[in-house]
């Protein structure tokens, strides 16, 4: 059951005040981050670690490290809701960098270069229209527009991503570096 | 960031997520020391949020504030994450790429050894299973076990190799069949030999089920959820 995308979500501003709360020990505040942003987080944690299971173990230790260190969140310095998902996105990559990939499931698909496109394809199109970045990663070729995508939706490494698309490690970071100028010089 | 470009190529890679080994470590320890750098990390997950955004949104599971309510009851939160995290109760064996290039060569060997056991048990008309599992071995991608589920409910496990149990461990054989619902476990056993899997409480298994075995303590997980590196693991199959 997943909820629909056009339902109303809380504002950064709203989510910035929320972790001042939970900054001086208001738990309320920790909870209402959870019922506003919980499923997505589960959501961006299971493209990662592929397993609803160890998802859920990954927020679970997100939302104790969200408690720990929201005192330490700079509105000056980011929007609340980037720094949310920063401490989810980075828990969820050590599990897979520290265990390895556990998946269990997954890792039976076949890993093909034109699978790799069409899942990054169809994750762009969901970007609004009016997105830059969708805009942006639109005008670069689709192999680099699939290893931006695919890195960052599922966690994947330089290494991982030159196994999958069967090219050698250094093309693969020359690759990266390129992509990344690209969108750099795209992007506002 | 402007005069400098490598580490803006840094940051905007730290901000991705694909960095690993002494990239990452360089990349966690200027987020600490070097403002900017934090600054031009913040800046590109600010540009590639949207991408969060647009993803599937499963509902949590009822227990799982729960789960977290309880950790802060349990003590002070400061002290909290000084406990072993929920996610590292299970540890795989290490992997990465190397695992899921096996995978590849792994789902070969599978068909193959399915085919060849099979035809072994064809011979045994009384004995046809229904369903058929070969559990690879983690590190190497050999068939290591098989499983099969019988018509009448039974499901049993043959080992095809020896393993390695070192003293006050025992192996713990899993199964999957809905995420949602996580592995369950269905039997234990002192060292790899054949036994009779205990799945009366569960489902009736169905194709492309895992079953998996992970090395755990002697009385079985403390969990109820595999905490031991996962040994082999495979997918079943319908007997034709």
């Amino acid at each position: 059951m997943t909820q629909s995308d056009s339902e109303p979500r809380q504002g950064s501003s709203d989510l910035a005040a929320e972790l001042a709360a939970c900054a001086s020990g208001d738990r309320q505040a920790l909870r209402r981050i959870y019922d506003a942003e919980g499923s997505r987080m589960i959501g961006v944690a299971m493209r990662i670690v592929r397993r609803r299971d160890i998802a859920e173990d990954v927020v679970h230790d997100a939302f104790l490290q969200i408690w720990r260190k929201a005192g330490s969140f700079d509105p000056a310095r980011g929007s609340a809701r980037s720094w949310l998902f920063a401490v989810v996105r980075h828990r969820a990559l050590n599990v897979v960098r520290d265990d390895a990939r556990t998946d269990l499931v997954e890792s039976f698909e076949p890993l093909a270069l034109a699978s790799a496109e069409e899942d990054a394809e169809s994750l762009v199109a969901r970007l609004s229209e009016a997105s830059a970045l969708r805009r942006c990663l639109e005008r670069l070729e689709p192999t680099r527009r699939a290893l931006i995508v695919l890195a960052y939706v599922h966690g994947l490494t330089h290494g991982e991503l030159a196994g999958r698309l069967r090219v050698p490690l250094g093309t693969m970071k020359s690759w990266m570096r390129r992509s990344l100028l690209s969108l750099r010089e795209c992007l506002p | 960031m402007s005069g400098a470009p490598d580490l803006d190529q840094l940051a905007a890679e730290h901000a991705v997520g694909i960095l690993e080994g002494e990239a990452a470590a360089r990349a966690a320890a200027l987020m600490e020391s070097d403002p900017a750098f934090a600054r031009a990390v913040e800046e590109w997950r600010e540009r590639l949020q949207e991408l969060d955004e647009i993803v599937e949104r499963p509902q949590p599971s009822p227990a799982l504030w729960e789960r977290i309510a309880a950790d802060f009851q349990a003590g002070a939160p400061a002290s909290v994450l000084e406990f072993r995290p929920a996610s590292e109760r299970r540890r795989g064996v290490p992997g990465g790429l190397a695992a899921w290039r096996a995978a590849t060569a792994a789902a070969v060997a599978a068909a193959l050894l399915l085919a060849a056991g099979l035809a072994y048990f064809a011979d045994k008309a009384s004995r046809t299973p229904v369903l058929v599992a070969v559990l690879l071995d983690e590190t190497d991608a050999s068939p290591a076990a098989i499983v099969s589920a019988f018509a009448d409910g039974r499901t049993d496990l043959v080992p095809l190799r020896s393993v390695d149990v070192p003293p006050g461990k025992a192996l713990e054989v899993w199964t999957l069949w809905d995420r949602s619902v996580g592995p369950r476990s269905v039997g234990l056993i002192d060292r790899a030999r054949s036994t009779r899997l205990d799945l009366a409480a569960l489902p009736r298994p169905e194709a492309n089920q895992l079953f998996e075995i992970t090395l755990e303590p002697a009385s079985g997980s403390p969990t109820g959820r595999p905490t031991g590196p996962i040994l082999m693991k495979g997918l079943t199959a319908t007997a034709r």
